[in-house]
């Protein structure tokens, strides 16, 4: 379904959503995220993207997987925490992190059906903003396989046409957004289109794409596992979390028990994001830890985003943001290092 | 909570005890070896599981069993106190005295005060986690 | 000025005449405007080497994996590491001197004076180029910066955009080196600890408003602590990886070991996680503003930690840095500390 709305009457439409909880980019002192809001000051103003993607609303970085108490008679009573049927619209995805949830519905809904994460998924509709010129220097989504306008992972595209949005639905979710907006919409017409089409072409070849080639990358990798070549890149990483908390791909977490009482015995479970940057990542309880060193831990995201997962599921784990160069506090850039990768050797 | 020094304070708390000194039941006390040995994770802790105050008391200056302990803890404390005040909780909340073993009195008497200074603030709510 | 070629041929010296290991200095990048640490090990290589307002990381920072490096080595190169360190880092040097983490043999100090000047804060540059981007960050004389972009080059008074640490800064030229390059420029900085009075002067529920809103961003990236060169524990107090599990460890025991703070980013955790850092920073930060800058979520770090410096002055007469002499803050203690606070 496609339909054009004048930007004036965005308010209106929003106001036939009050049924879903709506998460939008929200600014607070110079830094955007997605959060529970009622206005769309986004998208007038210069707006690049959130610091956090939208990971954070359907993977939240901390959730009770189940509770348990001990009662008065001695039993131990388990409580499975499901998230609660909630109806979500998040206003504002670009298209990397939409893929980017694509890449985590292979992980989670794989050998093995994660509830708490399909449940949130499946009660999300993502209505993505097209990037008619790169959001930040650092944007490479086209030489991971994406497009400033790919509908990948997104139930509704909105294309900034300067006053007006056109707005492309493919899925089921988005065509109910569309059907709630009933007459605030206008069906597009051919003026409308053919600019359509141009955005889409001119905002493709905006992007520098600094990374080519990229098919090579796994087969060179498989040859790498043991070169020196990581010790050389990680030497100024300083190991904090940035990179992989930010990544819209980046999915490892952790599951613990916080006790509240001994006696009687009560607490939750819950489940946090970790990161295999965190020295203690892969720490066995016997001590032994197979990735004790900066560049085994590089070597490992590297791997896992670019061998590991193309070989379970033949995509990159990666789909060129960009947060992770412009955050690093020490400059590390991904693509620099794929670069040096793809030319190993020769 | 009240983290008191084994040689001093909670002699001293002892003493108010046998004493059948009448004070509030408040304080929860907790017997360290020195007031120096009070880590701020204790503190920490005891206003993240819900404490609506923290006390650490300890020898006098010069009285300290283990010498110089609670020359550390006036230190460590200072900073702890201004700190939890920087963070917007209030000052009343957490104290710091010294008490000597003989002093059962003086012992009811600030766990009155203190009891009388934080009960208008009401439960504490800030530092607590949540259930 | 400091002339960078002068900063290339010290280090190229160094490592010609074998006296340095590797050195570690900033490098920049061609399509970058900010500077990156740097590793070099031959002699040519230290054509890479720049000095420029970009030059914000403290590199001391990485002298802890040096010394995690050589624990790891059966036979370790006892050659010291080369270092290029700002006024501000020297201070840090000094913190680990004196906390003998490292001793004074194990670095070569190459020291840069930032003069009248200091680094720059990426985000007010940012702010002030208003969507055009910086090419390089250059001194100039009389306080002042240069910056090239993509439509010329704009000459901006340093105050406009330098890093807030700068402009109260006390040390601007190393106080600890093996050479040092640059003049030793006094510079009067601002008054000491406004922000910190500033803040001060706040009632307690507005400081409580505060905090609460800027720690419940808090991801736990655990930037702040990765960062920071006087943060080299092996253990921290958030790991808790030290617990030794057996075939015997009962299910009793592993729910009654002590966590000080629990792994999810919940506002009492973090709360918790940042007042246990600036309680270990005390007496030991030299506000060299790393922390703040590497935060993802834009938390005011210096402003805690700049509380514990002001409180360390004042109560104690103390100052972070100065002395590698100097017990340590909470090691110590004078007759004369403050007890109006004590019943």
């Amino acid at each position: 379904m496609d339909k054009v709305l004048h930007k004036k009457a965005l308010p209106k439409w929003l106001k036939e959503l009050e049924s879903y909880e709506i998460y939008a980019p929200q600014e607070n002192d110079d830094l955007w995220s997605f959060e529970l809001v009622k206005s769309f000051e986004f998208l007038d103003s210069n707006y690049s993207n959130c610091i956090q993607s939208p990971k954070k609303i359907i993977f939240p970085q901390t959730e009770t997987l189940l509770k348990f108490e001990r009662l008065e008679n001695g039993k131990l009573e388990v409580e499975e925490q499901l998230p609660e049927d909630r109806k979500k619209v998040i206003f504002g995805v670009r298209p990397c992190d939409a893929k980017a949830l694509t890449l985590m519905d292979k992980v989670f809904t794989g050998d093995f059906e994660d509830l708490y994460y399909t449940k949130r998924r499946n009660q999300t509709t993502l209505v993505g903003l097209g990037c008619n010129t790169p959001p930040s220097p650092q944007c490479f989504c086209v030489s991971v396989g994406g497009s400033p306008h790919s509908n990948e992972g997104l139930d509704i595209l909105m294309t900034d046409l300067e006053d007006k949005y056109y707005l492309q639905s493919f899925t089921a979710k988005g065509n109910e957004l569309l059907i709630l907006g009933k007459n605030i919409f206008e069906e597009p017409n051919p003026d409308e289109k053919s600019m359509l089409k141009r955005i889409h072409q001119e905002a493709k070849n905006k992007f520098k794409t600094k990374l080519r080639e990229i098919e090579k990358i796994p087969d060179k990798l498989k040859g790498m596992f043991d070169s020196s070549f990581w010790d050389e890149e990680a030497m100024s990483c300083i190991r904090c979390g940035i990179c992989t908390y930010l990544c819209p791909t980046c999915h490892c977490f952790d599951i613990n028990d916080e006790v509240y009482s001994t006696s009687s015995l009560r607490g939750k479970r819950i489940r946090t994001w970790d990161t295999c940057q965190f020295p203690d990542f892969t720490m066995h309880s016997s001590g032994h830890n197979p990735r004790p060193d900066k560049a085994s831990r590089l070597r490992q995201r590297i791997f896992h985003k670019f061998q590991y997962f193309v070989e379970k599921f033949n995509a990159y784990q990666c789909t060129g943001c960009g947060r992770c160069i412009s955050k690093c506090p020490v400059g590390i850039d991904i693509t620099e290092i794929l670069e040096k990768v793809k030319n190993y050797g020769s | 909570m009240a983290f008191l020094c084994k040689w001093c304070s909670s002699a001293g708390s002892d003493l108010a005890g046998v004493s059948r000194m009448e004070y509030p039941p408040n304080a929860v006390p907790i017997t360290v070896m020195c007031s120096g040995s009070v880590s701020p994770l204790y503190i920490f802790n005891a206003f993240k599981r819900g404490a609506d105050g923290v006390l650490v008391s300890g020898c006098h200056p010069g009285d300290c069993h283990y010498i110089k302990g609670n020359y550390y803890a006036r230190r460590r404390i200072a900073l702890v106190k201004k700190l939890l005040e920087f963070i917007g909780l209030e000052p009343q909340r957490f104290q710091m005295s010294w008490v000597s073993a003989a002093e059962g009195l003086k012992y009811t008497q600030i766990i009155k005060d203190f009891v009388k200074e934080i009960k208008p603030l009401g439960p504490q709510t800030k530092l607590r986690r949540e259930k | 000025m400091v002339n960078p070629e002068e900063l290339k041929n010290e280090a190229k010296k160094a490592l010609k005449e074998g006296k340095v290991k590797y050195i570690i200095g900033y490098r920049k990048k061609p399509e970058e405007s900010m500077a990156t640490p740097a590793f070099i090990r031959r002699a040519e290589d230290s054509e890479i080497l720049i000095w420029d307002p970009t030059c914000v990381h403290n590199l001391v920072r990485f002298l802890s994996d040096e010394k995690r490096r050589r624990k790891r080595e059966k036979n370790p190169e006892q050659r010291p590491v080369g270092i290029v360190i700002k006024g501000c880092d020297s201070r840090a040097i000094n913190v680990l001197l004196q906390e003998k983490f490292i001793a004074r043999e194990d670095v070569y100090l190459i020291g840069i004076s930032c003069e009248d000047n200091g680094v720059i804060d990426e985000k007010k540059l940012r702010k002030k180029l208003n969507g055009r981007k910086a090419k390089r960050v250059d001194f100039k004389e009389g306080q002042e910066l240069i910056i090239e972009t993509e439509e010329g080059k704009i000459f901006l008074p340093a105050k406009e955009i330098l890093a807030e640490r700068c402009l109260e800064c006390k040390v601007n030229f190393p106080i600890v080196y093996d050479v040092l390059l640059g003049d030793k420029t006094k510079r009067k900085p601002e008054k000491e600890f406004a922000s910190v009075e500033k803040f001060d002067s706040l009632s307690t529920s507005q400081k409580w408003d505060f905090w609460k809103n800027q720690l419940e961003k808090c991801i736990r990236c655990y930037a702040c602590r990765s960062v920071c060169p006087m943060c080299y524990c092996d253990e921290c107090v958030v790991d808790t990886i030290s617990f030794a599990v057996s075939a015997d460890t009962t299910a009793e025991e592993k729910a009654n070991k002590i966590k000080w703070i629990e792994k999810s980013p919940v506002l009492s955790e973090n709360i918790v996680y940042h007042m246990v850092r600036a309680i270990h920073l005390a007496g030991r930060c030299v506000d060299c503003g790393e922390c703040e800058r590497a935060c993802p979520v834009n938390i005011p770090l210096r402003l805690l930690n700049n509380k514990m410096e002001k409180e360390a002055k004042e109560l104690f007469g103390y100052e972070a840095g100065l002395d590698s002499q100097q017990p340590s803050l909470v090691a110590c203690f004078r007759d004369e500390d403050p007890q109006d606070f004590i019943r």
